[in-house]
């Protein structure tokens, strides 16, 4: 799955540490997401598109073989 | 995510710190013998004609207990920032752990013939448990090593 996390988080202008509390999760884990060794879940998916105000199919997108 | 149910973070120092103790009075017990000489039972218990002495030391007991009580505390409670990625590992270890503890039981089985065997199975109480400790906090170890 890829995502477009770094460029929403730099558009932003919000760093890991910033957007983790703001969902209450560790820095480790955004940055964990951002590199995409973890999918988040729907809700947690869903609360970051919130913030940066788009779309979740905007900031996650399925790659072939998902 | 449909949040596991797991203990306060405090309980993890709180296992740490009873693992210690029972840890060696586990060792004590089964290399040396020792036993608390306040946790002995004895009862005497009439037969027809017989006196049969029952008796009885509770250490190895205590010592079993408080290695798998402290365990469970290390095990399942909550890490300081416990996130969905967190649970995550924390299933994915566990799964790890069950598959490692049946799979060096199975060679156990294999290799260890008569009351050798009675040795292996008292150890598997305990190292399910500790294989789980120790994958999940190597995880842990690499989420934050390769975050930093």
């Amino acid at each position: 799955m890829k995502n477009k996390l770094k460029i929403q988080r730099a558009i932003h202008d919000l760093t890991q540490d910033d957007l983790a509390k703001r969902i209450s999760v560790s820095r480790q884990t955004i940055n964990t997401i951002e590199s995409g060794k973890y999918i988040p879940s729907t809700a947690l998916a869903l609360k970051m598109a919130k913030i940066f105000g788009i779309k979740v199919e905007e900031l996650f997108q399925l790659e072939e073989g998902d | 995510m449909k949040k596991l149910p797991l203990l306060p973070h405090i309980y993890q120092r709180v296992g740490f710190l009873l693992f210690i103790p029972f840890l060696f009075l586990g060792i004590a017990y089964a290399g040396w013998d020792y036993e608390i000489p306040w946790l002995s039972y004895s009862k005497q218990v009439q037969q027809i004609s017989d006196q049969i002495f029952s008796n009885h030391n509770f250490t190895d007991e205590l010592a079993a207990v408080g290695l798998i009580v402290s365990l469970l505390l290390i095990s399942f409670s909550k890490e300081k920032i416990e996130d969905e990625a967190i649970q995550f590992f924390r299933l994915a270890s566990l799964q790890w752990a069950v598959l490692v503890n049946y799979m060096i039981l199975i060679l156990c089985v294999i290799l260890v013939y008569g009351s050798g065997f009675l040795s292996v199975i008292l150890y598997n109480m305990f190292t399910i448990l500790i294989i789980f400790i120790v994958r999940f906090r190597f995880v842990l170890f690499q989420h934050n090593k390769s975050n930093a």
